[in-house]
């Protein structure tokens, strides 16, 4: 029997193998996307009483982290009824034991990914190799970088900085022909390629954005389709859930769809949105015939009850932070290490850990600022955050002098506009990094995953600014320059990404690293 | 001689299975007691004692004055054929399901479309697709127990769905699955072919999410996918590609 499964999934493979009828997406397809170029995409940020929107996210948010013991407890028996298998990690290497243990279980040899970024904050996939289970990134993006060998904590956007015609070179070593460097072409060979990964894997594994208490259900928000693939095509189904993802109800989930997308991408809706409530039922023909939940603290929980930074687990992953930040914007995050960058990895990283030595210049740049607070879907003050881990850093002793003029450098720059000509000059360095038409692709941090751009050059306001309390104006005080440690940091970034921009990068092997 | 392989095999499986629901069952235990600590440890991060009953809720859902929003029929029709094609879907709307059936076999002969694969649905046995495109290999979704679906679903040209609902302000199409219809229908086929029977269009979104709540969970399927045009991305070079791993052409018939 367990010859004969082998032999159905060598069927399944080459049928598909064979039937799939190359040229025809390609002709089909070819309408679309060029009436799409010309035609303007329909602006999407048109829906009205923005703000209310954005205080009802806060208040559901709000709610359920409060009430946070309450949900996910009911989220638990509700997903247990619908058959999931729940595991509880509070460290992240108790959520790689556990999937490992999965995949032993299931004798995995291939398990197809969806994007997450709680995977990436467990670097999942080298644990996985280290088991010998392939693990294959599922997003076109993460795909070209992984078959490049190239570590995504180190990238902005995952294959951006490869033209099509070094992706094209890239996929046609693995395609084992010559693809024509054309977006649709390689896209295609991605397609056909990866569906023959998807109907062989014995696991997907997928991240989740949302999770509904009162149903048991997981919520996936996604464009490209491979979280679908994910959680439809093979035999087990492994989710990664942060324990602050829960929305009590789907009515909820209204709120939360009105504003992630909007905010991450601009689009209305991403093109998928699924809710799954267990694994395939009895009768079903597609579904995971088993599927696990692994609820992940990770530091998290350490938020919970500390008035300052409770709100850090209202964030919906949107990444509007990111574009919002000027000066992320001009120098880009991929330099900061963390799993999540801007406004929210300098506020998260440190909160994570309970560390805050571990935050960067972007943590002392964007304290200065609103432009994250203005732009958050569910008003997260990072801004205030920022501060907060400013002081109780000065108070643990541990503001190093030269951070504290880093601090100042910035403090400086951004509070006197004609000085931010300079930081924007400084930026360029930065430009080369991240900027293409003016704008920041959203490939960043927590928008990875996200296939559009949005720019929002919001620069601080007058009134913000003279919010700032006393300790603030005190550092603010002095410094005409941009600090020269901060500056070579940012030239080492703009060397490392010149040298061909895989620096950091391990031995080649796929996967994350670090 | 073969028989005594596939005995040896089968016993095989079923010691594997066992020792497998045995895995299973001690990790469930173990789980029920961590979830006793995690929760416990929430509440006492939290400062109090673990709630019994559900907390007041006083902001459930969309905020009030969207709760009233709602287009009258045809506004919402338009509403939806515009959003749909403003994301790169193709949208129309005609007078009958046979004028549906017309068009869908009009273009399987345009896009010389070789695989068909439609959902196990009363609306779609009738258009009798079966028959209309002769030409054509049409598959029903799981209408016989040995056949490789998700394969069938893989190398289809064409998915056919009629939808459970859509919403014409995101411009927005669901599909749940249950025996009849497959995930994968609406996921696999390069093209999909989506029926919206025209008293499924609601205008909001909230609309048709607040129905699951109103079933509860015993009776929602193992997949609720929305879809809002066809599957995309922009990871090369930051230019639009259409049909990564969905389909790349999604066609939204409003009917009625
Ligand atoms: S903190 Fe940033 S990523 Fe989180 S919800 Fe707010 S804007 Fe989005």
């Amino acid at each position: 029997m367990s010859g004969a499964t082998q032999t159905n999934l060598g069927t399944v493979k080459e049928r598909a193998g064979l039937a799939l009828n190359n040229d025809f997406l390609r002709k089909a397809v070819k309408f679309t996307t060029e009436r799409l170029r010309t035609g303007k995409e329909k602006a999407a940020a048109d829906h009205g009483n923005w703000d209310e929107w954005r205080e009802r996210g806060r208040q559901i948010r709000l709610h359920t982290i409060a009430h946070l013991d309450y949900y996910l407890n009911l989220f638990v028996e509700n997903a247990r009824a619908n058959g999931v298998h729940i595991h509880f990690a509070e460290t992240a290497a108790e959520a790689v034991e556990i999937s490992l243990a999965i995949a032993k279980q299931v004798e995995a040899r291939t398990v197809v990914k969806s994007k997450s970024m709680v995977t990436e904050e467990l670097h999942l996939n080298h644990a996985l190799e280290s088991i010998d289970v392939e693990a294959i990134e599922t997003d076109l993006g993460e795909y070209i970088i992984q078959l490049a060998g190239e570590a995504p904590s180190h990238i902005i956007i995952p294959a951006i900085h490869k033209n099509r015609y070094q992706i094209a070179e890239l996929l046609s070593a693995d395609a084992g022909e010559t693809l024509a460097p054309d977006t649709q072409i390689l896209a295609g060979f991605v397609r056909r390629k990866l569906r023959e990964k998807f109907l062989e894997a014995d696991i997907g594994m997928t991240g989740c954005n949302f999770a509904i208490a009162e149903t048991g259900s997981m919520v996936l928000f996604e464009n490209e389709g491979n979280a679908r693939m994910v959680s439809t095509v093979p035999k087990t189904q492994i989710t990664l859930m942060g324990m602050e993802r829960i929305i009590p109800s789907f009515e909820d989930l209204e709120v939360m769809a009105t504003l992630l997308p909007r905010s991450a991408t601009g689009q209305k809706l991403t093109v998928y949105m699924s809710g799954i409530s267990g694994p395939r039922r009895e009768v079903d023909a597609d579904g995971p015939d088993e599927m696990h939940i692994i609820i992940v603290d990770n530091g998290r929980s350490l938020q919970l009850g500390d008035p300052e930074f409770q709100e850090l687990l209202n964030c919906i992953r949107c990444g509007a932070c990111l574009n919002a930040c000027p000066v992320y914007r001009h120098i880009g995050g991929h330099a900061y290490g963390g799993t999540y960058s801007g406004p929210i990895g300098a506020v998260l990283t440190p909160a994570l850990k309970k560390n805050i030595a571990e935050w960067d210049d972007i943590a002392n740049a964007s304290s200065l600022c609103g432009a994250c607070y203005e732009a958050c879907p569910v008003k997260i003050p990072l801004h205030e955050m920022l501060v907060y881990l400013r002081r109780r850093k000065l108070e643990a002793g541990r503001g190093d002098k030269l951070e504290a003029i880093g601090m100042k450098g910035f403090a400086a720059v951004m509070k006197n506009s004609k000085r931010f000509g300079a930081v924007l000059k400084i930026g360029k360095l930065g430009q080369k990094l991240v900027v293409r038409d003016g704008g920041i692709r959203s490939k960043i941090g927590p928008l990875k995953g996200w296939n559009s751009y949005r720019v929002t050059p919001s620069l601080p306001s007058e009134s913000f600014r003279e919010k700032w309390p006393t300790m603030e104006q005190e550092i603010r005080h002095g410094l005409q320059e941009m600090d020269p440690a901060v500056k070579s940091r940012m030239e080492a970034i703009v060397r490392e990404r010149q040298s061909g921009g895989n620096g950091g990068k391990g031995n080649g092997g796929h996967g994350h690293h670090g | 001689m073969a028989t005594a392989v596939k005995e040896t095999g089968d016993t095989g499986i079923m010691a594997n299975k066992e020792a497998r629901q045995q895995w299973l069952a001690e990790q469930t235990a173990k789980s029920k007691e961590k979830q006793v600590s995690f929760i416990n440890s929430i509440s006492s991060k939290l400062g109090r004692a673990r709630p019994t009953a559900a907390p007041a809720h006083p902001f459930r859902g969309a905020p009030d004055f969207w709760r009233e929003f709602e287009w009258p029929i045809d506004e919402r029709a338009e509403k939806f054929m515009e959003n749909f094609r403003a994301v790169g879907g193709h949208s129309l709307r005609l007078g009958s399901m046979e004028e549906a059936k017309q068009f869908i076999v009009d273009k399987a002969a345009e896009m010389s479309a070789k695989y068909i694969i439609r959902q196990n649905q009363p609306e779609l046995a009738e258009m009798d697709l079966e028959f209309a495109l002769s030409e054509a290999k049409v598959s029903v979704w799981n209408s016989d127990p040995e056949e490789q679906w998700k394969a069938r679903a893989a190398e289809a040209d064409f998915g056919v769905v009629v939808v459970d609902h859509a919403a014409a302000y995101t411009g927005s199409l669901t599909v749940l699955s249950s025996k009849d219809k497959g995930r994968s229908v609406s996921l696999l086929p390069t093209v999909l072919m989506a029926i919206i029977p025209i008293e499924r269009l609601r205008t909001r979104l909230g609309e048709v999410l607040v129905e699951f709540d109103r079933a509860g969970r015993e009776q929602l399927p193992a997949g609720i996918h929305f879809i809002s045009g066809p599957s995309r991305s922009a990871d090369i070079e930051n230019d639009l590609t259409i049909g990564v791993h969905g389909p790349g052409v999604v066609y939204a018939i409003i009917v009625g």
